[in-house]
């Protein structure tokens, strides 16, 4: 496929995600590709329930306890594919070439071990690193997330931080062992945006001095402008554009991507005017769709819409890829690529 | 302004024990804000500068340690009991999660039904009536009281809360992050479903959010809470055009673009470190840990409000003067 044959760094291909609730079979993820290049940046955008989460954390074998999945498709990282996997060669390869930085920090850290500890243990795991050189790896590392009074913190505990610093601290556990990859998963979502300017400042400044590639997991748009210099805007487990941001932001081609930034308050919105928004709601899970899952919210659809499925193509607008028909025949292919 | 306000809050504190012994929380610290009637008030402000404390203290979920609570000109710390709790249904309260905030076990029928007993309406026929127009105000067919608030979705659930609030009347919604638990697309309905109350019941609203900007488009104006204090108020519009205290500068110029072009352009983030803890404020100015422009007179007294342009005030030594937009980072 062209979405994934020139990133050598992860290649996803067609994956399908099922998952085996006690009552239900749902599909989170549905038929998704893209790909990833070494120190690149893609941002996946999408509200809750649109499978950017699971799609991530999934072939990874990151998926709570008790909950039964089956994977289809290729999901290739650095050559190697991660589908089918045994879970001990998963586990080895996370945390050490793939970091993962969790939303919620407080969930994520372990209540009772010093900060120092953790960040040591993945060391020491990982690199094979004794006691004390894990110690005095993990004193590096709060350093280089920018945590203030850094001996000190070494020994606190999670609760004894406030939620920005815990965030750095997850930080300095996924990039530990220096991981080609590192996947964060709505890393700012629960910071003020005062500290998540802050976090992101941060990823940045890391990623360019490790030479990672990042998977940004977002919902907010504004996070994505910032970071990325790629995007996949997804809805109901499938993704609906793709493309570099300078493009898919300033001009989007999908209903949906529209209607999403086009609901961001402006400054010159007046006081008291109406907010910008889409009718109805996102669909609840469930198992395959058989058109386009947006239809039934989208001004453009057509009848053939909520039968056929449309795939994502390229629209000929800067190598930005949409799956939506009635765009591509409102700008038939020809144009800049 | 010609008419009075239908909420006043006067010299506000509210103090918590803190779990370590002898040391007091001070979450709300002298906070005075007023709400005119139908009037939509932004209050905005970090994790932990206590804006959630001054509404729930306003309605009674927390028991204020001094300060006065005017509604109507009537202050509440004068009533008691029945009076007390009547009184006071004329404020309500939206939290912030309706996953939690409605009941599971009951149907969205029983949950409006129950503020209706409440209100005295103990006629099954007429509530069923009441129940059904309550809904056709939030915008949701009266066929969903059958329904268990878990089968609705956050948009659905966040609407029947509101509606629950509106059953017994009220004149001000204290609306607590009412957004932010819900999806992205379905944000602007529950605002407009705001915008809409105000216009056609004429409910006062006190929007307490993070989100500045949609602070800015809903509410005419704003309080800028920071560390139990209001550090900056004044009309929104004029508020975010002009800001004079160097947190709501910050906070401003924190708000990430969906522009590419403007995020490339943006410069070191205007403000480092957290908000200090509320059991241990710094001395004077609370922001002057974090202040870019801090001189060492800020540590001597607290700034006072000081009024910089018409119906617009904020609480720095430098708000009046050049200097403050001269240093500012992003002016």
């Amino acid at each position: 496929m062209t979405v994934v044959a020139a990133h050598p760094l992860l290649a996803v291909e067609d994956l399908v995600i099922d998952l085996f609730t006690a009552r239900e079979v749902v599909r989170p993820v549905d038929k998704v590709s893209y790909g990833l290049d070494h120190g690149e940046t893609l941002a996946i955008v999408g509200e809750s329930g649109s499978g950017k989460t699971v799609m991530n954390l999934a072939p990874l074998g990151l998926m709570p306890v008790g909950v039964a999945i089956s994977l289809h498709g290729r999901v290739s990282f650095d050559g190697c594919d991660l589908v089918g996997l045994r879970q001990a060669d998963l586990r080895a390869l996370c945390g050490k070439s793939i970091g993962v930085i969790f939303q919620d920090p407080m969930s994520a850290l372990n209540p009772a071990r010093t900060i120092g500890r953790q960040i040591a243990e993945v060391t020491e795991l990982h690199l094979g690193h004794s006691a004390a050189q894990a110690e005095a790896r993990a004193l590096e590392l709060i350093k280089l997330v920018g945590i203030s009074d850094p001996e000190a913190r070494m020994a606190q505990y999670p609760h004894e931080l406030s939620g920005g610093l815990r965030q750095r601290v997850m930080i300095a556990i996924s990039i530990a062992a220096e991981p080609k990859l590192l996947i964060a998963d709505e890393p700012t979502t629960a910071l003020d945006v005062t500290v998540q300017a802050q976090v992101l400042a941060l990823l940045k400044d890391l990623q360019a001095r490790l030479d990672m590639a990042l998977v940004l997991i977002t919902h907010d748009i504004g996070v994505v402008a910032g970071c990325a210099s790629r995007v996949a805007v997804m809805y109901a487990g499938r993704v609906v554009e793709y493309g570099p941001v300078d493009r898919v932001l300033v001009d989007p081609q999908h209903p949906y991507t529209r209607s999403l930034i086009d609901a961001i308050p402006r400054p010159d919105d007046e006081v008291g005017a109406p907010f910008r928004g889409l009718p109805g709601a996102p669909p609840e899970l469930a198992g395959p769709v058989p058109g386009c899952a947006f239809a039934p919210r989208c001004a453009l659809a057509v009848t053939s819409c909520s039968t056929d499925r449309p795939a994502l193509v390229e629209t000929g607008r800067g190598g930005v890829m949409a799956a939506c028909p009635v765009v591509e025949q409102a700008c038939p292919p020809g144009g800049a690529i | 302004m010609t008419s009075e306000p239908v909420l006043e809050v006067r010299d506000l504190v509210t103090h918590f024990k803190s779990v370590e012994r002898g040391k007091v929380v001070r979450a709300v610290d002298g906070v005075s804000i007023a709400l005119m009637p139908g009037e939509i008030v932004g209050l905005v402000g970090e994790s932990g500068c206590g804006k959630s404390t001054l509404g729930r203290s306003i309605v009674g979920l927390e028991r204020p340690t001094s300060g006065c609570i005017l509604l109507d000109g009537c202050d509440l710390a004068g009533l008691r009991g029945r009076d007390l709790r009547t009184t006071r249904r004329a404020i309500q309260y939206v939290f912030q999660d309706p996953y939690a905030s409605l009941n599971d076990r009951q149907t969205v029928g029983e949950a409006i039904t129950e503020a209706l007993v409440i209100k005295g309406l103990r006629d099954r026929a007429a509530q069923g009536r009441r129940v059904a127009e309550l809904l056709d105000q939030v915008g949701l067919p009266a066929s969903l009281s059958d329904r268990y608030a878990r089968e609705l979705s956050g948009g659905q659930r966040q609407r029947v809360a509101i509606a629950r609030s509106l059953a017994v009347d009220p004149r001000i919604l204290i609306c607590d992050e009412p957004v932010s638990a819900l999806d992205l697309s379905v944000r602007a309905q529950v605002m407009n479903l705001i915008l809409e109350l105000r216009r056609e019941l004429g409910v006062a609203c006190l929007f307490i959010a993070h989100d500045l900007a949609l602070v800015r488009q809903a509410a005419s104006r704003v309080y800028v809470m920071y560390l139990g204090r209001v550090v900056e108020t004044g009309a929104s519009q004029e508020l975010y055009r002009n800001p004079r205290h160097p947190y709501t500068q910050a906070l401003l110029a924190s708000i990430p673009s969906a522009d590419p072009r403007t995020e490339r352009a943006r410069r070191a983030p205007p403000i480092i470190g957290d908000i200090p803890s509320p059991t241990d404020p710094p001395s004077g100015c609370r922001f002057r840990t974090r202040c870019p422009i801090a001189i060492e007179s800020c540590a001597d007294d607290s700034p006072e409000m000081v009024d910089v342009a018409p119906a617009h005030s904020a609480a720095c030594l430098f708000a009046g003067g050049e200097i403050a937009k001269s240093l500012a980072p992003d002016g």
